[in-house]
Order: structure tokens, then C-alpha cells, then sequence
């Protein structure tokens, strides 16, 4: 309909064609060629690996509402696969392109699949028998942008190497890159990721998860205030919201001079010396509000 | 290797290398050093006995041991005279330290410092031995350790060896009756026996469901499978409990040799200890205990010559709840994020990297080497008719004396608050009390008297779960408390299934609401109707619990509620009033 419409709008200049050619068969080019059709375009959508869908379906939810991913993608992919509308042109790219805005031409290169999509069910049985290799094609690797520093080098080939191979071995050495660093620095997470064979998302996704692993450098010293419910009954709200006041900081917050980074945990185990908190490695029992000052004199 | 501990009569040897710095000869100092000790200042403590022992020139050790339980009192110093009992000073500093030992080693006496208690002897739980100390005319006069309120109606087994030995030394373990159960299990009875004995003693898990240990361990000595692991469970990541990190704190070796008796049992060759990371000088003891096991060959390969192989590592968490669920906490050991799996399969056929698995708590470890060396019907002997043996419970809160008692089971909440914990501070009223963890809540004074069980009878006894008693006094507000455990479980959460990711969520904004004061009666309704479902539907046991909290504060405070909704009013005015 609106090509109609344009076409009358636009007399005097050539034809133009009521066709649009898509690069890229991820979560944005499957809507956008679903909304090309919608308003009456015929639509080629060119896609570089053997199916569209992109990264999108291997995510497990989507910011900033937790959706699950492919209950969003899914329903797309088998709209956009439907459409007579629009020609999905996979294992492909577009390698030339003439012509101005309105009326180009497209030459699109497609690559040989091996598979004959008549008779394919979408069964994967031949990634199992596959001859020539048995793993499945992946177009992202996940490459470190950066080489580490000495420093950084020494510390991951350390505590790799102290895993002798462990599959659960990931945890293991995120949590101490967290404990030694107080955070999990980026590069540090990358070369892990790639060393120990796990998707970069993967990585993440367990850095994520646990609440003691942060991704933001800490201060010098970092206090943890208790929150759990012995000393929640024993007042520490008043407590954490004193040294939020003294720092200048909410939870999780470095003060302006570096010194400290104030964090609130469900529970150091001290419950019977409610308030607990503990600065480092040194704990404090029946704390105080008035000595606050005091006890942090002592980290500098 | 020829330092490998083969024979019983090697356990001797070690053992009396034990008791030479068990019982020395000379005084011997004590320290308290557990986490809770140290946060009180035990290393200043520490370091003016060794100022004082070092200015006095005098004959006496320093020595370092784990929580006794007696948190209150912390720091505790204690002085073992020689060929007399051994004393105890609580709430110590550096300069009652160094008063309290001045006076002794120049006049004999403790100068004006009251000591709490002495022991005149110790029980080796383990193997039911008893060291005498003597008497000495300076201990005339003090109180018994065993007669006191707080110790009065304890029972250890679990904490058998802590606040008397070095966590530090396997020696003063082995001296005390440690690997004894290992050596007799793996030289001279079959797996089969060991399960046997396990099941006879009614060992249930403290983990807070209760699961007969025995029936666990045989399921998985019975799963298929040539590769089969043993886990223990150290995320005690329910607010208000310490018992797990003073064990591991106090006596690491407890534990690994409840699961070398465990793998032998169900034919695990491989074990793991998953330790929530907030307990930093647990993990260092464990670690250290584990080395020393290690280089005596009490792990490894064949051990006590019995063909037996026993590989234990340590596994930290990194903060989540969620990790002390079993499954969660596999998939934190297998690398992953520790959200739970749905079940069956169960652990016990599909665990680890979906092999067979045991999963217990420290507390259920920790209690299975005295079943070995002193039998089932020892340990029978102990606890209810319906539950056998102890437990461990955190005394906490608005009471006088807060610490760990570890308790027969049958007790009740009574005996604990009002005996051992000397009532309320400040004599006031008991409003509540907040047991078992986060996901039980809040129950009132009228439960007091129910005995503690695995079973609820009605009018007799509860399951009080595991975990602390935190007494709340008439100044505190069960609906401010269960908002605050609404909110732990809104950030405990771990969001894979819909049920409690969002149920948690809703039911924290309805008690908000309340507390505002902006409810009204139907908020009541729907909080009833999320508690249901999410119990019904949530995948795992954080999930079908979270609702825990509030159908205890409906049952058994609908006043408060009702006085937050109608009145607007928060009895205990802990709940600020808001705008409606």
C-alpha cells in the first residue's frame, strides 16, 4: 500500500522499487524486516550464519526486565521464517551494491550449505555424524581484547594451573581473582573465560550471580556490615546507616578518597555479638555507634 | 610413605604427642580464638599473656582454641594449672590479662578477677575417656564449668573437641579421640556394617530437614555408578546461625572424619567442602587440617592401610543463600551460578556432574565418628525418642547470654532462653521469637514449651529447623521483623523461577504497605493466596519456604497486623506511620 502511495507522491523521479534489502538476521533485523513487511515492503533479509536469531537466543533474560530471551526471539523467528514477505537468504553476504537511495541492486553471495533444506527437519543428527568435523560452526569467538600485564599474567596462570583441570574450575578461580583483587577485573575475566574453554557470557553470567563478585574496583579497605537478623534486632540499620552518613556512600559505595568501601551482608556468623561488622580481614563484635570513629582510625 | 598412619597404635603415638600439649605438665594458657574471640580483641589478650609469661620468665604456654560458645564472655582466657583444674576468665582485655596472671605468678592467686567457671575434667567424647586435672587450693571456691546455667544442660557431641583443643593441631585432635572412628570403620567393618550402624543410631541431618542420614547414605551406596562423591555443606548462609563456623573454626578434623567414614560408606573417592566466603578463618583452619590429614595420610591414598582412597578439597562460596540449598550449591561446585535444579532426579542418584552424591551439613559430619567409635546405641541413648542426639542452636538477640549451646534434642525453647540464657535483658517480656532461620519467622511465647523434634506434634512438638534463636524482647515489632526477612529473601532470591522471583517481591511491597500503614484487609487476602502459591509452585526449597514468615506472623500475630492495618498504629512504635 505505501509503495502505492509513494509512487504517486514521487512521480517525476524513477520508479523506485518497493523492495528493501536487511544486512544481519540477529534480534534488530528480524523486527525490522517484520515491520518492513508489515508496512507492505517486500523485504530480503540477508543473514551471514545458517539460521537467523543472532545472540539474542542465547541469552538467558534481557535488561532491564528479566524477560526470558527466547520467549521474545522465538515467536519473531518463526513469524519472520513464515512471511511470504520476506526472503530469508542465510549462509550469505552482501558483497556489492550500485545504484542510489530508492533503486539500488544488491549482488548477494550465498555459500554452500551441504544440506538440502527440502528434506532437513531441523533434527541435528548430522552435527553428531558429521565427517569432517564434529563441532558445531560458531561465528563469535570469544578473543581477550587485551593481553594482561606481568602482573596479572603470573596470578591467572597460578591459579589455573592450582585447579589441575577441574571442570568446576571457574568458580574457583573467579572468587579468588575477587578475594585478591576485591573485584573481577575485566581483562582478567576474559582470559579465564578463554583459557578454561567457557563462553565470555557464561563467565559473566556466574560473575553476576554471586554477590560478593563486583565489577567495580573497591577502596582500600572494605567494611561489611552485618544485616543479618540477630543484628537486625539488635539495630543495625542505625548502625549502617551512620557509616553511610560518615562515608558519604550508599551499599556498595567507595568513599571520594579511596579509603573505603562500605558493603552490607546478610550475616558474618557473629550473631551473638550483635552488631558485627568487619573491616578487612579484623572483625568487631557489640559495635558501638560511638566508637565508629575509633575503629576506623585504625585503617588508614 | 613410613610417616603414614596405618595401625591404632600409630593414632597412640600421635596421640600422646597430643597430650603433652593437651595436658602439659607446666601452666598452660588459653586463649579463646575463634572468629568471636577476635572480634572482641582476643590477639590483645593474647599478646599481654605472652608479655606476661615472658616478663615473669614463667614455665607456662600460650595456646590458641577454638569457641566454646560461651560468645558473651568473649574473650576468654583461659589458665590450666598445673596438676590442677583448668580456669576460666571471661571478658577479658589486656590488662585484667595481664593482672589476672601477675597475680598468679607471684602470689598464686588471680588477684581480684572472678574466674566463670573451672573444670575439674574433660570428656573425650569420642571415646568416652575422661581427663582429670586435679586439684589445686588456688581453684577452692569456683564454680563447676558444668554446673553453670549456661553449660548446665548441654550435651556435646558435636562440639566435643571446641574450646578445648588447638583447631591447629591434628595431634591435640588425635589426643582427644579423633580419627579413631575413621581407623576402626576403614580396618575393620565393611561398608555395608557402617551403614548399618549409621541408620541404627538415628542420625537425622541438621541441615534443618531432618532426612534420616542413614537412608540418604544408603541410596547413594546403592545408586550405579563407579564415580560418587560426598559433600559437606558449609554455606550457613542463614542469618543468625554460627554454629557451622565455630565447628569448622574449632575443630576441623571433625568433620573430615565424619566424611572419610561417609565415603567409605557409600564408595565416594572424592569429597568437597563448600565454605560461605564470609568466613575467612574457617576456611584457613579447614585448609590447614586438611594439609596436616594429608601429610599423615589419614587422606589420600590408602588410608590406614585399608586400600582406601579420600580426596577432600575446599570450595568457597561468594554470597548467595541460594548456595546452601544442595543442589545450588552442586552447581557452584560444578562452576556454575548456584541456582537450584528441579527434583527428582535427587543428589543421591544425580549430584555432581551427575554422579551420586551425599550432601550434609557440618553438623551431621561432625556427628558421625562417635557413632562409630561408641555405637549406635550410645548415640541413641541421646535426644528424643523421634529425634537422636544433639544439635547446635545460636542463643541470640534480646537475651542475657548469647552464645552456642549444643542441645539433646527434647528440650525446649524455654530451657534455652530462661535456663541457659538467663532470661531477657533488662527483664522484659518475650514478644517472640525468631527460630530455625530466616524461612520459619516468627513464634510466639506460647511455643516455648514445645519440645524441639524433627516432628511437629501439635501441643508437644515443633521442628524449629536449624539455625538461631533470636529472642525479641516487647520493644521489637514481628511485623518489621518479617518484612526484614521478606527483604533477605528478595535479595536471596535467585530469580530462575517466576514463583519466588516475583512472589518475594510482592509479598516484601505488602509488608511495607502494612508497615506504612497504607494496607487494608484485602492485602491480608492476596499475601494468603501468594503464600500458597508460591509454595506450590516454586522450584526449590528457598521458594516454597520464603512464604514461611508470613503464614507464622498470620497464625500467630493477626493483633500486631490487624492493630498495623485498622489502627494504624505499630504496637512497639518500631514501624514508622506513613501518609495514606
Amino acid at each position: 500500500m505505501i509503495a502505492e502511495t509513494t509512487k504517486e507522491a514521487v512521480p517525476a523521479k524513477k520508479e523506485p522499487v518497493g523492495a528493501v534489502l536487511v544486512c544481519g538476521g540477529g534480534i534488530a533485523g528480524i523486527q525490522a524486516s517484520l515491520d518492513l513487511s508489515a508496512a507492505g515492503f517486500y523485504v530480503y533479509l540477508v543473514e551471514e550464519s545458517p539460521t537467523i536469531g543472532g545472540n539474542m537466543a542465547r541469552l538467558d533474560k534481557t535488561f532491564p526486565t528479566g524477560d526470558c530471551a527466547t520467549c521474545i526471539i522465538s515467536p519473531k523467528v518463526v513469524a519472520c521464517m513464515r512471511d511470504l514477505n520476506i526472503d530469508v537468504i542465510t549462509m550469505a553476504e552482501v558483497v556489492k551494491l550500485e545504484g542510489e537511495a530508492g533503486n539500488f541492486r544488491a549482488t548477494v553471495k550465498t555459500r554452500p550449505r551441504f544440506v538440502n533444506m527440502d528434506k532437513c527437519t531441523g533434527c541435528g543428527d548430522c552435527i553428531e555424524r558429521c565427517p569432517v568435523r564434529n563441532i558445531p560452526r560458531t561465528v563469535f569467538e570469544s578473543k581477550p581484547a587485551e593481553e594482561l600485564d606481568k602482573k596479572d599474567e603470573a596470578f591467572l596462570t597460578d591459579i589455573i594451573a592450582r585447579q589441575q583441570g577441574d571442570p568446576g574450575a571457574l568458580m574457583p578461580v573467579l572468587e579468588a581473582t575477587n578475594r585478591v583483587y576485591g573485584y573481577l577485573p575485566r581483562g582478567i575475566v576474559e582470559h579465564a573465560a578463554s583459557r578454561l574453554s567457557i563462553p565470555l557470557a557464561s563467565a559473566l553470567k556466574v560473575a553476576s550471580f554471586y554477590d560478593k563478585m563486583r565489577f567495580e574496583p573497591v577502596g582500600r579497605h572494605v567494611i561489611q556490615v552485618c544485616n543479618g537478623t540477630s543484628c537486625h534486632s539488635q539495630h543495625s540499620a542505625a548502625l549502617i546507616s551512620l557509616l553511610e552518613k560518615k562515608l558519604g556512600v550508599s551499599d556498595g559505595g567507595t568513599d571520594k578518597s579511596g579509603r573505603f568501601t562500605l558493603r552490607t551482608v546478610r550475616c558474618l556468623g557473629l550473631c551473638a555479638l550483635s552488631p558485627s561488622m568487619r573491616i578487612d580481614d579484623v572483625s568487631f563484635g557489640k559495635v558501638d555507634p560511638d566508637d565508629i570513629d575509633k575503629i576506623l582510625e585504625q585503617f588508614s | 610413605m613410613n610417616t603414614a598412619v596405618r595401625t591404632s597404635g600409630d593414632l597412640d603415638k600421635l596421640a600422646s604427642l597430643g597430650s603433652a600439649s593437651l595436658y602439659p605438665e607446666k601452666v598452660k594458657i588459653l586463649i579463646g580464638s575463634g572468629t568471636c574471640g577476635l572480634a572482641m580483641g582476643a590477639r590483645a589478650v593474647e599478646d599481654a599473656a605472652l608479655a606476661t609469661v615472658k616478663r615473669f620468665k614463667a614455665d607456662a604456654t600460650v595456646s590458641r582454641i577454638g569457641c566454646i560458645g560461651f560468645c558473651s564472655q568473649e574473650p576468654l582466657l583461659d589458665i590450666v594449672l598445673p596438676g590442677g583444674p583448668r580456669v576460666s576468665f571471661g571478658s577479658m582485655t589486656a590488662a585484667k590479662a595481664r593482672a589476672v596472671l601477675t597475680a598468679y605468678f607471684t602470689k598464686g592467686n588471680f588477684g581480684g578477677e572472678k574466674p566463670l567457671g573451672r573444670f575439674s575434667s574433660e570428656e573425650h567424647v569420642s571415646t568416652g575417656e575422661v581427663h582429670s586435672y586435679g586439684s589445686s587450693p588456688a581453684a577452692e571456691g569456683i564454680p563447676e564449668w558444668s554446673k553453670l546455667d549456661f553449660f548446665r544442660l548441654q550435651k556435646k557431641v558435636i562440639m566435643r573437641n571446641c574450646g578445648s583443643i588447638d583447631p591447629m593441631s591434628i595431634e591435640e585432635s588425635i589426643a582427644r579421640g579423633a580419627y579413631r572412628g575413621a581407623q576402626k570403620a576403614l580396618s575393620s567393618m565393611k561398608p555395608a556394617s557402617v551403614l548399618d550402624e549409621i541408620t541404627a543410631s538415628g542420625l537425622r541431618g541438621r541441615g534443618g530437614a531432618y532426612f534420616p542420614t542413614g537412608q540418604k547414605w544408603r541410596f547413594a551406596h546403592n545408586a550405579k555408578g563407579d564415580v560418587k562423591y560426598v559433600v559437606c555443606n558449609a554455606d550457613e548462609g542463614a542469618p543468625g546461625s554460627s554454629m557451622d563456623r565455630s565447628v569448622l573454626e574449632g575443630d576441623p578434623h571433625a568433620i573430615i572424619e565424619g566424611m572419610i567414614i561417609g565415603s567409605y560408606a557409600i564408595g565416594a573417592n572424592v569429597g568437597y567442602v563448600y565454605v560461605r566466603s564470609e568466613y575467612p578463618l574457617a576456611i584457613t583452619t579447614l585448609e590447614h587440617a586438611i594439609a596436616e590429614a594429608e601429610k599423615l595420610g589419614i587422606l589420600g591414598d590408602d588410608i590406614f592401610g585399608s586400600g582406601w582412597n579420600f580426596r577432600l578439597s575446599v570450595r568457597r562460596g561468594a554470597g548467595a543463600y541460594v548456595c546452601g540449598e544442595e543442589t545450588g550449591l552442586i552447581e557452584s561446585i560444578e562452576g556454575h551460578s548456584g541456582e537450584p535444579r528441579g527434583r527428582p532426579p535427587f543428589p543421591v542418584t544425580a549430584g555432581l556432574w551427575g554422579k551420586p552424591t551425599v550432601v550434609n551439613n557440618v553438623k551431621t559430619w561432625a556427628s558421625v565418628a562417635p557413632i562409630i567409635t561408641r555405637g549406635s546405641q550410645w548415640y541413641a541413648s541421646i535426644g528424643s525418642k523421634t529425634t537422636t542426639g544433639t544439635t547446635i542452636f545460636s542463643l541470640e538477640g534480646s537475651v542475657k547470654n548469647p552464645g552456642l549451646v549444643e542441645v539433646p534434642f527434647g528440650i525446649t525453647l524455654r530451657d534455652m532462653i530462661y535456663g541457659m540464657g538467663g532470661g531477657i535483658r533488662g527483664d522484659k517480656a518475650c514478644k517472640a521469637v525468631q527460630v530455625g532461620g530466616p524461612s520459619i519467622g516468627c513464634v510466639p511465647p506460647s511455643m516455648l514449651d514445645l519440645a524441639i523434634d524433627s516432628q511437629d506434634v501439635p501441643g508437644k512438638s515443633a521442628n524449629m529447623g536449624t539455625g538461631g534463636i533470636i529472642v525479641m524482647d516487647s520493644d521489637s515489632c514481628v511485623v518489621d521483623m518479617t518484612r526484614f526477612l521478606l527483604g533477605f529473601f528478595v535479595d536471596e532470591s535467585c530469580g530462575r523461577c517466576t514463583p519466588c522471583r516475583e512472589g518475594t517481591k510482592q509479598m516484601y511491597a505488602m509488608f511495607n504497605k502494612i508497615c506504612e500503614g497504607k494496607a487494608n484487609t484485602e492485602t491480608i487476602e492476596q499475601l494468603e493466596r501468594l503464600s500458597q502459591a508460591m509454595n506450590a509452585a516454586s522450584v526449590c526449597g528457598l521458594g516454597t519456604t520464603a512464604s514461611g514468615p508470613v503464614t507464622n506472623a498470620l497464625r500467630h500475630f493477626r493483633d500486631d497486623i490487624d492493630m498495623h492495618i485498622a489502627g494504624r498504629k505499630c504496637p512497639a512504635g518500631v514501624c514508622e506511620m506513613k501518609k495514606a
